[in-house]
């Protein structure tokens, strides 16, 4: 046996106890290449066939083919044992994993998180106002007379000091503006109520997103294309086209209800858009002067547009929500659907 | 409002389908809610009389009918219950079609006896959804009549939303003028033809208007000697169709002019009025009426009424009185057609909870105008249908007629608002197709004078938003987005709040949003019945939702419970929201929270270790919850005692106090709340001030350098009394020991076998590093030393050697 002899078995040796499959095939290697009349015993009687100017290289091959083969099969019977003995590839890879268990958004915050980060990417910033606020803000400097029908109290909640739960986030409008100079560019997602009997659609409080932008010379075109931007960024489909109906809103003139054409279908017509290929997204319209004028801002200056929206309804048709009532229960199983 | 198509095309000449016109009024701001298809063909379908009913030989369910067409006596096999000898029916003879002619009626075999037709039910009429039974129909009709006689020619009702500011399209009329500018066609008024008699009005009636603010106009007309009897059939139907039930003649007549021209009108008995007088007035304190639907009403003095010489017969603008209304005998009758204060009329209204055709009108404002034409469109269809003869004249009170209203709108200011290229001439085009009249153009403006029935013009932006309606909003264009900042604009506390959510999310808590309303009893249940400072509402829609929160800790436990009755065994829940109290000085204070509930053992989809859930274990989850929020707020100093609160279990509970005021709690619920719910097992719950937490401690991080020597960690073991807190034995092990000591954590605690009763072990890590080199054994040996001497006689731990 000469020196590449032993480095070709070592190699041979190596191998094979890599690929043993149990203890018991490992063992055996062992025994046939380091057992008492194994290979290496063999090599060692060989040594005195060889050279003298070889036997020092001899030696230490012969060496390094008893450490590096004893290694392997420790090493071996090290894995096969770490894995319960069992044979073949080792543990069972598909057992399920011991990592803590995922956090996950509420839909209607993680909506109006969304969407306000949308809104920021075009230099929005939050603002937000009280839930019981006073008639004024609510209603009188929306440009909302007493005798206007929307005040009604069959539809809002007063409460017994004449103050009231704010019935849209449209009074942060007002207290923004009341205490800032234009320009203003702000988005109010809050709660607001209504006196609706809580239905599959319908809830005495619900969450809006109020936008508001004041400055020089802003134009419907604007409200528009920004409409546009936001349904394409929260959609995440570039094709979306946006669709103003007009509308009567006391504090914005002229006034338009919202629609885009649908995200599902692309405007075909499906089950989601109940066939007209729009969905309506909320309403909108440039700030009425009488707005400006309640809180000191010269409409001659100064234009705006402002919108809002409904975040449940917004909800329940990007997730295909059935019924608002759910998004209140908190069942587990069903938060965990909007990881 | 409900809109028959056919009706609508009286007055605008178009050839256009319903769904046309639909969508042309939608984008006009006239929002179609329903589209209402009433009836079909009825080819060859006419009243069927039945003669006689007898029982099927094989079938129990079905009878054997004789059926007079008109000409012939049939035999009908009929299954409706309500089938009865002597009823009037729709009748298909064998040959008609049903279903807008996809369905041919033939003679047929049912359980072995012939039939020749089929008695029908509205919905196989496709009139209705009742499908209960035949439709039974007038004994009045004869035999033979055709159906489309009965039921009149399909129809197709729009169901209109008319917004609050257009008055002006609350009928008809309005809604043709509109279609007809959008067509460009002429509105097409119906002529009236008034023929009256030489008798004057004076000298049957008299008006006097007392308050000329609640009645800014008042006409009266009369007409003698009618006939009542019930309207023609296409009047009734018009009404139907509108929602409007046919009454009589008069009434009808008063009601259609309404539909047709959106003003509300009234008709006296005029032998009911005393002397013939008619005085609009406000009420006196102590007058009462009984208005139409026999309820007798208070009056109070800011009710305006109209009255005779006696007393109030009518509210004005709402209803007309039990005794002054047509009757079967009604010979003369004073026709009303005036215009009431809106706000008057809505105030009245909405005090009594009285919602009329008539007030939705008058409280939306009614053109004053078309008051008179209203009236003489009347009186002429009571000459017409119900034989009257009109006295010759009309009474008018219209002390202040308004001036007509002039408004400016300027060419580059519509455009600007819009940000569309609309040249001038567009701009006046479109404003005179609305019926304003341009009356002078110079300076870059046009002057118009605004037609009365549109009181909702008043200012340049209404104008603008005319012109954008009529431009129409798809011809806006998009303008490029911007990015356009604010570098004033500062909402730091919100994205703080945000940043918050996102940690509770990594820290593998569900996040929940619940009704900001409650029920008392859910809050009494957790802070018991004298809690102050309670929001309640006093109309609540539901009791439970009755009251503004003042905690968001009992609906965390309530999700805890409604999770664990379905079968889900464990979660970690978190919520921020707004909490709701009313202050002492009346005002009230929202502020912001943090709540996190846990129950069961975690573990999500991971093999589960099956450990008993402990108060203890529950206890240390939520504080561990607490110390991660704490860990990343080095800056927050705080201190733990225990919390007393009742809804706590007694002893398994903390409060956290930093700066004076206590900015969280946590610890397990007390067992008599979460039965509550069946929570059999503890859960625990934290509860802590959002905006202190959101806020709080997060300066600047700064770099420290990495240690460059080895550390040496010594093991310490010890058995204390079981009162001895983890706290006391830190701050001995701190106080104790030299600057070299980096970290010491508690590795095990241990009460039972082996351990002296009342005691407890506890074993301590404590790992020593010196900055600027190795430290020997000898060093760190002294320095446990030194520990253990003070733990020995300041607690008289037992110290285990190792
Ligand atoms: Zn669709």
């Amino acid at each position: 046996m000469n020196i590449q002899d032993i480095e070709q078995e070592k190699q041979q040796a190596l191998a094979g106890i890599a690929a043993a499959a149990d203890e018991k095939a490992v063992e055996e290697l062992r025994i046939r290449y380091l057992g008492r009349n194994g290979l290496l015993q063999d090599i060692m009687k060989g040594i005195k066939d060889v050279p003298n100017d070889q036997k020092k290289e001899y030696g230490q091959r012969a060496n390094s083919f008893k450490t590096e083969v004893l290694d392997a099969v420790n090493a071996r019977k090290e894995t096969l044992a770490a894995a319960g003995g069992q044979t073949g590839a080792g543990i069972d890879l598909t057992l399920p994993g011991a990592w803590p268990s995922l956090g996950t958004r509420h839909p209607i915050s993680a909506l109006i998180d969304r969407a306000v980060g949308i809104f920021r990417s075009i230099g929005f910033t939050v603002a937000e106002g009280p839930d019981i606020e006073d008639a004024f803000h609510n209603f009188d400097a929306l440009n909302t007379p007493e005798s206007h029908p929307s005040r009604n109290p069959a539809d809002t909640f007063y409460l017994e000091d004449g103050t009231l739960l704010r019935t849209h986030t449209s009074p942060v409008q007002i207290r923004y503006m009341e205490t800032h100079k234009p320009p203003v560019r702000i988005i109010a997602p809050g709660r607001c109520y209504r006196r609706d009997t809580p239905d599959a659609t319908h809830s005495a409080s619900f969450h809006q997103l109020e936008g508001l932008y004041v400055a020089e010379n802003v134009s419907l075109a604007e409200l528009k294309g920004d409409m546009e931007f936001f349904v394409r960024r929260l959609m995440g489909r570039e094709d979306i086209r946006i669709r103003l109906r007009p509308h009567f809103f006391p504090f914005t003139e002229p006034s338009v209800e919202v629609d885009y054409s649908c995200h599902v279908c692309g405007g075909e017509g499906c089950r989601v858009c109940k066939h007209s290929g729009w969905i309506e997204i909320g309403g909108a319209g440039m700030v009425d002067p009488n707005v400006f004028k309640a809180v000191g801002y010269d409409p001659e200056k100064v234009t705006g547009y402002a919108f809002g929206m409904g975040v449940e309804r917004m909800a329940m048709i990007l997730y295909g929500i059935p019924d608002i009532r759910l998004l209140y229960e908190n069942d587990v199983r069903f938060l965990r659907q909007f990881r | 409002m409900k809109v028959p198509v056919s009706w609508l095309l009286d007055y605008v000449k178009i050839t256009a389908t319903p769904e046309e016109i639909a969508e042309k009024l939608t984008f006009a701001g006239i929002e179609l809610e329903g589209m209402e298809r009433i009836g079909g063909a009825y080819s060859g379908l006419v009243v069927g009389e039945v003669r006689a009913v007898e029982p099927h030989p094989n079938a129990d369910k079905l009878r054997v009918c004789r059926v007079f067409d008109g000409k012939d006596e049939v035999q009908v096999v009929c299954g409706a219950p309500n089938v009865e000898a002597g009823g009037r029916y729709p009748f298909a003879p064998v040959g008609a079609m049903l279903d807008n002619g996809s369905f041919k009626i033939k003679k047929a075999k049912l359980r072995g006896v012939e039939s020749f037709g089929m008695l029908c039910s509205a919905s196989e009429l496709g009139i209705s959804d009742d499908h209960d039974g035949l439709m039974v129909l007038d004994p009045e009709y004869t035999a033979g009549t055709p159906m489309d006689t009965v039921l009149g020619p399909p129809e197709t009702v729009l169901e209109l939303e008319v917004t609050p500011n257009r008055p002006d399209c609350l009928s008809m009329i309005g809604i043709a003028r509109e279609l007809a500018g959008i067509y460009g066609v002429p509105l097409e008024m119906p002529a009236v033809d008034l023929q009256e008699t030489d008798i004057p009005v004076t000298d049957h009636a008299s008006v006097s208007v007392d308050d000329t603010e609640g009645c800014g106009r008042y006409t009266a007309r009369v007409v003698r000697d009618i006939a009542i009897r019930p309207s023609p059939s296409w009047m009734q139907r018009r009404l139907e169709l509108s929602g409007i039930r046919a009454i009589n003649n008069i009434v009808d007549i008063t009601n259609y002019v309404m539909l047709e021209c959106g003003h509300p009108l009234h008709a006296f008995d005029k032998a009911l009025l005393k002397d013939s007088t008619v005085i609009v007035r406000r009420a006196a304190a102590n007058e009462s009426m009984k208005t139409l639907d026999d309820i007798d009403r208070e009056l109070q003095s800011d009710t305006l009424v109209i009255a005779d010489a006696e007393g109030p017969v009518a509210l004005a603008g709402i209803m007309g009185g039990a005794g002054s209304e047509i009757r079967d005998d009604t010979k003369d009758v004073l026709l009303e057609s005036a215009r009431f204060d809106p706000d008057l009329i809505r105030a009245t209204a909405r005090r009594l909870g009285l919602s009329t055709e008539s007030s939705y009108r008058f409280e939306r404002g009614v053109d004053p105008e078309t008051v008179e034409w209203a009236s003489r469109r009347a009186a002429s269809l009571l000459a017409s249908l119900a034989d009257g003869k009109i006295c010759r004249g009309v009474i008018d009170v219209y002390p202040n007629p308004p001036n007509v209203r002039q408004v400016s709108c300027r060419f580059d200011r519509t455009r600007d608002l819009l940000g569309a290229d609309i040249p001038d001439e567009n701009i006046i085009a479109i404003l005179s197709s609305l019926g304003l009249k341009p009356q002078e153009i110079s300076g870059g403006a046009c002057v118009l004078e605004i037609p009365s029935y549109r009181g909702d013009l008043e200012r340049e932006v209404d104008l603008i938003e005319e012109v954008a309606r009529r431009f129409g909003l798809d011809n806006i264009p998009s303008a490029p987005v911007a990015a356009r900042i604010n570098v004033d604009a500062d909402d730091t506390p919100w994205r703080h709040r945000e940043d918050l959510r996102g940690e509770m999310t990594a820290l593998g808590l569900q996040e929940i949003t619940t009704y900001s309303l409650v029920p008392e009893g859910l809050l009494n249940l957790f802070f018991g019945p004298g809690e102050e400072g309670r929001i309640a509402l006093p109309r609540p829609v539901t009791m439970d939702q009755s009251i503004l929160r003042t905690s968001l800790v009992p609906q965390m436990v309530e999700t805890l419970g409604r999770n664990r009755s379905r079968q889900t065994e464990d979660a970690a829940l978190y919520e921020m929201g707004r909490v709701y109290r009313r202050n002492q000085d009346g005002s009230s204070t929202e502020t912001i929270r943090l709540a996190a509930g846990v129950m069961g053992v975690p573990g999500g989809n991971s093999i589960r270790t099956r450990e008993p859930v402990t108060a203890a274990g529950m206890y240390g989850r939520i504080k561990g919850l607490w110390e991660k929020l704490a860990e990343r707020r080095p800056g927050l100093t705080w201190t733990l005692r225990p919390c007393e609160a009742p809804w706590f279990e007694p002893g398994h509970a903390a409060e956290i106090e930093s700066g004076g005021a206590v900015v969280a709690r946590f610890g397990v619920i007390a067992s008599g709340i979460r039965k509550e719910w069946r929570l059999q097992d503890p859960v625990a719950v934290l509860d802590a001030d959002a905006d202190v937490l959101a806020s709080s401690g997060r300066a600047m991080p700064r770099y420290q350098a990495l240690p460059t020597y080895p550390s040496v960690t010594r093991d310490l073991a010890m058995i204390t009394g079981h009162d001895v807190r983890h706290e006391d034995i830190l701050e001995i092990i701190r106080a104790n020991s030299p600057d070299e000591l980096e970290t010491v954590e508690l590795f095990d605690v241990f009460a039972g076998k082996g351990i002296p009763e009342g005691r407890k072990s506890m074993a301590y890590s404590l790992t020593y590093r010196a900055a600027g080199r190795t430290l020997t054994d000898d060093e760190t040996n002294g320095y446990l030393t030194s520990v253990m001497d003070a733990l020995r006689n300041v607690l008289h731990a037992d110290i285990r050697d190792r």
